[in-house]
């Protein structure tokens, strides 16, 4: 069996790719699962979806502990606490990287190949927006090395079809599966079957530990939402021009992570460390003072 | 209004109580009159209206001091209801039957921010078909909730136990809500003698509630945050279980401190004539009384019958129920609740807590009665005992349903008046 996941954010379309893959895999004549895992929707935050492929029926459910490959579709996340997206890759498996140029495999992960690619800039290329779902699918499906092009590009149709994607954008998105198909190589896979830890274990391990009290589910610690950065969500930057802001107020009444203030020029100021990115700001500055830009980041 | 000695011998300071003639509902208004509760979030169902009538009248007439809020659903009440009592506040709510439904999702809720409110319910059989007399399917459905259950037998079963529940619920080592259940009717509407104890009473042996880490608009505090993981919520779950399971403890050494102050002890699970008896009724609430009465007259006949009631209901005490029912011939567990498709819901429980007793008794029979509040006759419950004496030929699993040929051409008139076929039709 060959166990996918995939690690990207909300509005990536993390869910769809693991389906793309999963209905492939299916039209191939694999017996296929595809799922995917979230918490509270919300744009940006980390989701986590999986596709398993296998010639014998699949006694597994849920959570990827051990893949054999990973699909990274924003590489912001490999420094990510919560995400952890290299965690359990097999040896001898694929780690697949949606960034803007490569960069060698961070450390304790040597003995795995990392491809990177920059699927967002393709997306933006060809469909005109950040969405990754069928490169990321088209990506996995290549470096699988089972999955046949027309599968792959017959199952982006039937999914995106699904969600009522136009006709032209449905085109577009074959066709962005397609180019990435072509371009990303299929390496030597060569990990082996996890077998379940065979060891001496004492009962406790298993078993919930007495509390004599009651544990109450309570957070007090204030204000600790600013422990958890959401700079890194961005895939387009708001920029300010100085030039045009009059200083209205208006997309700091708007922004809903509260990260812009007044200067002392009474100009707009971000706050890029907790700036998600989500272009709200850019859409209500009745004075066109807010632009955007790509994001590029290279993990290192 | 007289006044009476407290029935007990052993009285360190025999007090006076007060006795008077109250419904259950009024009862229950009183225990939280003398329980000196802050808030009372309420909407009004029969048969459970008159607590919260009662408690308006005396707030308005300046006896009692206490907020009285109606919010516009049983789903906004226990809300209020929670969230009230997480800023320290004592909290008193009460329903019944779809009422108590429709607010359903916030019972966990409650539970799992500890927010140790009580909640009476009027039990009331759940529609369709709608009635408005008792059966224990509207309190059983909360079994699961993380809420303490104490059911009550008599009006002043209903005075004390919400006065115990409060205790327990708000004890440190618990932490839980607690629903307190009476019979609609049978004990709602139903009038008779209870001693009140005496406000001094009640103050030493309720001491203040303090709450942990309360709400305050000085210092946000997060109750009940989500934890989008299946490790961490079993982490509370198992937490809640275990509060749950000392609740046992912790209601037994606040019912002596009880008995020593009023004379009334309570058990998580009593027993009626056990000594010597080899033919049990395992069974609660008010129709316990009726079931007595069938006791003591098949004793007079010689009869080995028992009775055992079962008064905490979560946690179920199931040690306890073991220990009395242990050696015993045969035992049935009445229940006066139907799962469709399975039977009793109490009597599985019963059968769970003896799977493990060594000298379980050989005969453990399901009885269904009093559904909708369908009276159980006295000729009934003796033939429940004479079936628990000659069990030979009754299907196990097979409940036995009480309903007599009476009520039965009963039925059938009504289907006539109804245009449905039967006699009249
Ligand atoms: S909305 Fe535009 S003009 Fe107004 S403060 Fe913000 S950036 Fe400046
Ligand atoms: S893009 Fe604009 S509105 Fe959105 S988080 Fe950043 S500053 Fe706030």
């Amino acid at each position: 069996m060959l166990k996918i996941r995939f690690h990207g954010r909300g509005g990536q379309g993390v869910k769809t790719s693991s389906r793309i893959l999963g209905r492939a895999a299916f039209l191939d004549g694999f017996i296929a699962q595809d799922s995917p895992i979230y918490g509270a929707e919300r744009r940006g935050a980390p989701v986590v979806s999986f596709t398993r492929i296998s010639k014998t029926p699949i006694t597994e459910r849920g959570f990827i502990f051990d893949p054999d490959i990973v699909i990274v579709m924003d590489e912001t996340l490999l420094n990510d606490w919560l995400a952890r997206p290299l965690e359990g890759v097999k040896k001898g498996g694929a780690v697949f990287v949606n960034a803007v140029s490569g960069f060698p495999p961070p450390a304790g992960h040597d003995d795995k190949v990392f491809i990177t690619y920059d699927l967002t800039g393709m997306a933006l290329e060809i469909i005109g927006k950040p969405i990754i779902s069928s490169p990321a699918a088209a990506a996995a499906a290549k470096i699988t090395g089972l999955i046949s092009k027309s599968s792959i590009l017959e199952a982006t149709a039937e999914e995106l079809a699904e969600l009522d994607l136009k006709d032209e954008l449905l085109e577009k998105n074959i066709q962005l599966a397609a180019e990435v198909y072509d371009v990303i190589p299929t390496p030597a896979i060569n990990t082996q079957e996890s077998e379940p830890i065979t060891r001496e274990v004492s009962p406790l391990e298993y078993e919930p530990v007495t509390h004599e009290e009651v544990i109450h589910l309570d957070i007090s610690n204030l204000g600790n939402s600013a422990l958890r950065r959401t700079g890194n969500w961005r895939i387009f930057k708001p920029i300010v021009d100085p030039q045009k802001c009059t200083g209205c107020l208006v997309c700091i009444i708007y922004c809903p992570d509260s990260c812009i203030t007044l200067d002392e020029n009474n100009k707009a100021v971000i706050d890029y460390d907790n700036c998600k990115g989500c272009m709200i700001c850019l859409r209500e500055c009745p004075l066109r003072a807010i632009s955007s830009v790509r994001e590029v980041r290279v993990y290192a | 209004m007289r006044d009476v000695k407290a029935i007990t011998s052993n009285l360190a300071a025999v007090e006076m109580m007060k006795v008077e003639m109250l419904t259950g509902n009024v009862a229950a208004a009183w225990a939280a009159r003398l329980a000196d509760v802050d808030y009372i979030p309420a909407y009004p169902i029969t048969p459970q209206t008159e607590i919260i009538e009662t408690l308006a009248k005396w707030i308005g007439e300046g006896v009692m001091k206490a907020k009285l809020v109606q919010l516009e659903s049983e789903h906004s009440m226990l809300t209020a209801a929670g969230t009230a009592s997480l800023t320290g506040a004592r909290v008193f709510t009460a329903t019944s039957s779809q009422g108590l439904l429709y607010g359903f999702e916030m019972l966990y809720n409650i539970a799992g921010w500890r927010a140790p409110l009580v909640l009476v319910n009027v039990s009331r059989g759940v529609a369709a078909p709608v009635t408005l007399e008792p059966d224990h399917n509207d309190v059983l459905a909360a079994r699961d909730s993380g809420f303490l259950q104490f059911h009550a037998e008599t009006c002043q079963d209903v005075l004390d136990l919400i006065l115990l529940a409060y205790r327990v619920s708000e004890d440190r080592r618990v932490r839980l809500p607690s629903i307190v259940n009476m019979d609609g009717f049978y004990l709602s509407f139903t009038r008779e003698p209870v001693h009140l104890p005496s406000q001094e009473m009640v103050e030493e042996f309720l001491p203040p509630y303090i709450p942990t880490l309360p709400f305050r608009a000085s210092r946000p505090v997060v109750k009940g945050a989500s934890v989008l993981g299946g490790h961490i919520y079993t982490y509370f779950k198992h937490n809640i279980h275990e509060s749950m399971r000392r609740a046992i403890e912790v209601f037994e050494e606040a019912s002596r401190h009880y008995g020593e102050l009023t004379g009334r002890v309570y058990r998580p699970v009593e027993g009626f004539y056990l000594e010597d008896a080899e033919y049990v009724l395992v069974m609660s609430n008010s129709f316990t009384t009726m079931g007595k009465r069938a006791v003591l007259r098949l004793r007079d006949r010689g009869v080995p019958a028992g009775l055992v009631k079962i008064v905490m209901y979560r946690p179920f005490p199931s040690d306890q129920l073991a220990e009395l029912l242990k050696n015993r011939k045969a035992v049935a567990v009445l229940d006066q609740n139907i799962s469709p498709g399975m039977g009793g819901i109490i009597y599985q429980e019963v059968a769970g807590a003896l799977y493990h007793q060594r000298n379980r008794p050989e005969v453990l029979m399901s009885v269904i009665g009093g559904l909708g509040g369908k009276y159980i006759s006295l000729e009934e419950f003796e033939y429940i005992f004479d079936v628990l004496q000659h069990p030979e030929g009754r299907k196990p699993n097979t409940p036995l349903f009480l309903f007599r040929k009476d009520e039965l051409e009963s039925v059938k008139r009504a289907l006539g008046l109804a245009g449905l076929g039967g006699e009249m039709g």
